[in-house]
């Protein structure tokens, strides 16, 4: 462990301050991050990880919403489940891959759309610009949706269930019975998974990206990683080490975080 | 479950592990070994479907026959991707380890691998009474030598469909001459309601052939867009960047296909053989497809690249070795891969190759007389034009990638205006030569001719 | 009563819970739907042409073809990209998992100064992005000349798996009663054989549940294959997936099938252990 995480961490920052190739590193000091800095395809990378963010709400609302459902004991809850789940556990190489056929301008996506007369609705999923991130969040959601499921479900059927009875006894509706009764239980468990997921969007979605756009297009739906990737193929390493180093800056206020919600949350 | 099987099979997982590092340490050579010509193993990465549909198949049949002939040789034979076949090998070259012999795209994508190092000069290992032969070398001419070997000659020329002509009210055997009449043209096929003109930009290649194609109509020489490139020139000026404006209105008066944006170049040159659309341009190669599904002369035009700019380069044509293989400097058996790549000029290979793709051989020895078909014969004409020059090859590949691809992709997919555009490929010149003050350092010592 | 809602008398309940309960289901439907039809399209385009494909790529492929699924195992070096990703796997999996039982063993049962400290660093490099030791691995791996050779990936791998692993046991350990332990150890039994006799086969199914998450993770993972093994014969088939997106973009079955491959065995570990993912996934939270 320490040689996989020790030894890259120091050479990464030390890599930061050169140019040129492996064989023939140039010292060039601060100028690789001011140059990163400056690169407005960095801003649109960084600002894409960000707006992916808005994945996170979606994917563990409309979870803990399965969830619930889920946990009023339906038939069928477990095959559901298991349904749900699969995509999970599936590779986001092989998934982005079919995504981006079916997200095709005039792929089954559109296709399907403009037979049932909703023509409008039908739109450049990878080509426009504003929707190409869209796209990739899209994805991320419908992969990540089934572990929200699982762990809210395993979450809820822990509970006690003298609260939830004598809720219904007070003649609670469904909705006041979650809502008042159930999510407040298990709310450490919603903060743990959501700052999960935050880290997940922000340093973990190279695959959905690569297959699914490239980036594009331009730099369009480019995020951090991507960006490292690119210059690392570029021959541009210490491009590539110094977003690295920022990248690690951002995750560490992430794990100072999650080590913090994760100790609320076991100790309740 | 037993217990001890769990451990048992970590074991027998621990001693598998062992025996791959073992084995991947064997499979190393022990001491150097001697380079013969007729005994090697060669690991070639070939790219050449996406311009010539059939030469996948041409390389297999041409390496299984070499083995035939030479039995102490194996050729391995690997398919690079478009999108990716430059940053694979930068990253191959940067671990000093790969194939033996790289295709990559003519002039700065061979000559880059060559300034740092990565390849051997090729006319150190093939004599000049072989390379005299072979057209188009200037393309990958630097410090005297010649870096990689020219396969095929491939012309971009512009095809339109007859039938959609007639239907929409043209001459279907007049083809545009011009980009105002080409915007004419456009104009009436899409008031009958037919795609004007198709090319796929996902990958951004789309784009890139538009800069090449109309962005260098406004130059008089190559030289005037190096310059540019070295930061001599401003690339905002628009001699270099008014394509951009082009392609802009281009897109906005809806000639293109839909789904420009989202589908990959190579799906783009399909569309024209497809009937999707009444105009295009592509590859020799893809003509040859085309005219197939098509149903030869009778259906389908071809002609030069409609005249946009005033520059001496816009009557010029645009033929290129496109890509060319060269010998990796870590290769052990450079002599034989040069045999292998001088086999491929053959008679018998260079028939084959014609015969597979319906492309021209770049090969002085390469008879004429094979070709007959009417169009093939059109496009030979118009592929030995006395000036041609395929700009993109100028670009330094890093540059290409971020900028040229890119800057296309901003325009096609409507997220960005020309002068977003012009400012990308501003910043991706500075970058470059920030990047990598070494490849800078040696472009500009091979633009003053060294 | 919890059954009311659902799956009970049905007959009892007012209209209003038959609507309810009606549009429930028609909820979940939908989001099965939704999760089922990508791989819905990727089993039937797989099937089909790419004739077949272009005219109708919806359909159901009423002449099946296995022309792509056929190239793809005859002409295409799948079968061996797919044995390069079950030795990758398994031999991370392994020395992951067993550097991960000896560190958790000396974390819970020992007695070694500075164990929370360890522990914390276990979580805190759980999230460290593999994306930013990429560079410094990759020079490293140049240097020794292991780059298009597995153990390059298989040392990476294993390293970035065991923080996971190192949690993951140690929450586990510590439900293991600590009497036995200390029986055991009054009766003369070292560490190891502790560890051998006492814990490991009270962790039969968390150690199964355990190998199989990391085992996807592996197989799944595509950003380091692609860096680390760029030789064709080394690639592992996430990282010769991706590549064939490019290659065969006017092919769309073929791709498709390859996909299909490298989807088949997670699919068919996923169904025969469903509930270990399950657990495993949401023991990996915290408790």
């Amino acid at each position: 462990m320490g040689f996989a995480f020790g030894y890259p961490l120091v050479q990464v920052v030390r890599e930061s301050f050169y140019a040129g190739n492996f064989a023939s590193p140039i010292w060039v000091g601060l100028d690789n991050y001011k140059g990163v800095i400056a690169d407005p395809e960095f801003h649109t990378s960084l600002l894409n990880n960000l707006k992916l963010l808005v994945a996170v709400p979606v994917m563990l609302g409309l979870g803990l919403l399965i969830a619930l459902v889920l946990n009023d004991r339906i038939r069928g809850g477990r095959q559901y489940q298991a349904i749900v789940f699969l995509p999970y556990v599936l590779p986001a190489t092989a998934i982005g891959i079919a995504f981006s056929f079916l997200l095709q301008q005039n792929g089954v996506l559109n296709t399907a759309l403009r037979s049932a007369h909703l023509g409008v609705l039908a739109q450049d999923w990878l080509g426009n610009a504003h929707l190409a991130i869209v796209s990739v969040g899209g994805l991320v959601v419908w992969q990540q949706l089934g572990f929200g499921v699982v762990v809210f479900t395993a979450a809820l059927l822990a509970l006690p269930p003298e609260t939830a009875e004598a809720a219904r006894i007070d003649g609670a509706g469904w909705w006041a019975l979650q809502r008042r009764v159930l999510i407040p239980q298990i709310r450490p468990i919603i903060e743990l998974l959501t700052v999960i997921q935050v880290i997940t969007v922000l340093t973990w979605v190279f695959n959905y990206v690569y297959v699914l756009t490239s980036g594009g297009p331009g730099y369009a739906s480019s995020v951090m990683e991507l960006y490292i990737w690119r210059s690392f193929s570029n021959g541009a390493n210490g491009t590539a080490a110094s977003v690295a180093v920022m990248l690690l800056g951002m995750a560490s206020v992430l794990i100072g975080l999650s080590l913090w919600v994760r100790r609320r949350a076991v100790a309740t | 479950m037993a217990r001890k099987h769990v451990l048992a099979a970590l074991g027998a997982v621990l001693v598998l592990s062992a025996a791959i590092f073992a084995s991947s340490a064997a499979s190393k050579p022990a001491g150097v070994v001697a380079d013969d010509p007729n005994n090697a193993t060669l690991t070639y990465w070939y790219w050449g479907e996406d311009d010539a549909p059939g030469a996948t198949n041409w390389i297999k049949k041409e390496a299984a026959a070499y083995q035939t002939a030479h039995p102490k040789v194996k050729i391995k034979i690997v398919i690079q991707s478009t999108d990716t076949l430059t940053s694979a090998f930068t990253t191959a070259a940067q671990t000093k380890s790969g194939p033996d012999i790289a295709t990559q795209w003519a002039t700065l994508p061979v000559l880059t691998p060559a300034w740092n190092g990565s390849s051997v000069a090729i006319s150190d290992y093939v004599p000049a009474s072989e390379t005299k032969n072979w057209i188009g070398t200037s393309e990958n001419l630097s410090g005297g030598k010649l870096w990689a070997m020219p396969q095929y000659l491939l012309g971009i020329p512009f095809v339109w469909n007859k039938a959609m002509f007639k239907k929409a009210g043209l001459n279907p055997n007049k083809g545009p001459k011009t980009w105002t009449e080409l915007l004419a043209d456009a104009k009436k096929l899409k008031a009958a309601g037919i795609t004007p003109f198709g090319m796929g930009n996902k990958d951004g290649y789309g784009g890139a052939w538009f800069f090449s194609l109309i962005g260098k109509q406004n130059l008089n020489s190559i030289d005037e867009l190096k310059a540019a490139m070295l930061g001599k020139a401003k690339f905002s000026d628009p001699k270099f960047s008014g394509y951009l404006q082009v392609l802009a209105d281009f897109k906005k008066a809806g000639y293109l296909n839909s789904d420009v944006a989202s589908i990959s170049f190579p799906q783009g040159l399909q569309l024209f053989g497809q009937k999707k659309v009444a105009m295009s341009w592509v590859t020799d190669g893809n003509v040859t497809a085309a005219a197939k599904a098509l149903g030869g002369a009778k259906a389908m035009g071809v002609g030069p690249i409609p005249k946009w700019g005033k520059g001496k380069l816009a009557s010029s044509y645009d033929t290129t070795q496109s890509s060319s293989a060269f010998i990796t400097s870590w290769s052990k058996h450079p002599k034989a891969a040069a045999q292998f790549l001088v086999f491929l000029h053959s008679q018998q290979a260079m028939k084959n190759w014609y015969a597979a793709t319906g492309v021209f051989p770049a090969d002085k020895r390469f008879p004429a007389s094979l070709v007959t078909d009417p169009i093939a014969k059109q496009q030979l004409a118009l592929d030995l034009s006395p000036v041609s020059v395929w700009p993109e090859n100028f670009v330094p590949p890093q540059v290409d990638g971020n900028a040229d691809l890119a800057a296309g992709e901003l325009i096609t997919s409507g997220s960005g205006s020309p002068a977003d555009a012009v400012k990308l490929w501003e910043r991706e010149l500075a970058k470059w030569k920030a990047q990598h003050p070494d490849e800078f350092k040696n472009y500009t010592k091979w633009v003053s001719g060294g | 009563m919890g059954a009311a809602a659902g799956g009970g008398d049905v007959k009892r309940a007012t209209g209003g819970r038959v609507v309810g309960l009606l549009a429930k289901h028609a909820f979940l439907v939908i989001i099965c739907l939704a999760a089922l039809y990508p791989l819905w399209f990727i089993v039937s385009t797989a099937l089909k042409s790419n004739a077949a494909y272009q005219l109708n790529p919806t359909g159901f492929p009423t002449h099946p073809s296995f022309g792509a699924l056929r190239s793809i195992v005859v002409d295409q070096p799948l079968p061996r990209w797919m044995l390069n990703s079950f030795l990758v796997t398994i031999s991370s999996v392994a020395v992951s998992t067993l550097i991960a039982l000896l560190a958790a063993y000396a974390i819970v049962f020992g007695s070694f100064r500075g164990h929370k400290i360890f522990l914390s660093t276990s979580v805190a490099l759980m999230v460290v992005p593999p994306v930013t030791l990429l560079v410094p691995m990759f020079v490293f791996m140049v240097d020794r000349g292991w780059v298009n050779h597995l153990q390059s990936v298989i040392i990476f791998y294993s390293g970035l798996l065991v923080p996971f692993a190192i949690f993951f046991l140690t929450n586990f350990f510590r439900t293991v009663p600590h009497e036995l332990i200390e029986a055991a150890s009054v009766e003369g039994a070292g560490p190891f054989t502790v560890l051998r006799r006492v814990v490991m086969p009270l962790s039969g199914a968390a150690g199964f549940t355990l190998v199989v998450v990391q085992a996807i993770w592996v197989w799944n993972e595509l950003l380091i294959a692609l860096v680390f093994l760029q030789d064709e014969s080394a690639r592992t088939l996430m990282s010769g997936l991706a590549q064939f997106q490019g290659r065969y973009s006017t092919n769309q079955p073929l791709v498709l099938a390859g996909a299909l491959v490298s989807i088949a065995p997670v699919v068919l570990l996923y169904l025969s252990g469903q509930r270990f993912f399950v657990r495993g996934l949401t023991a990996g939270i915290g408790k």
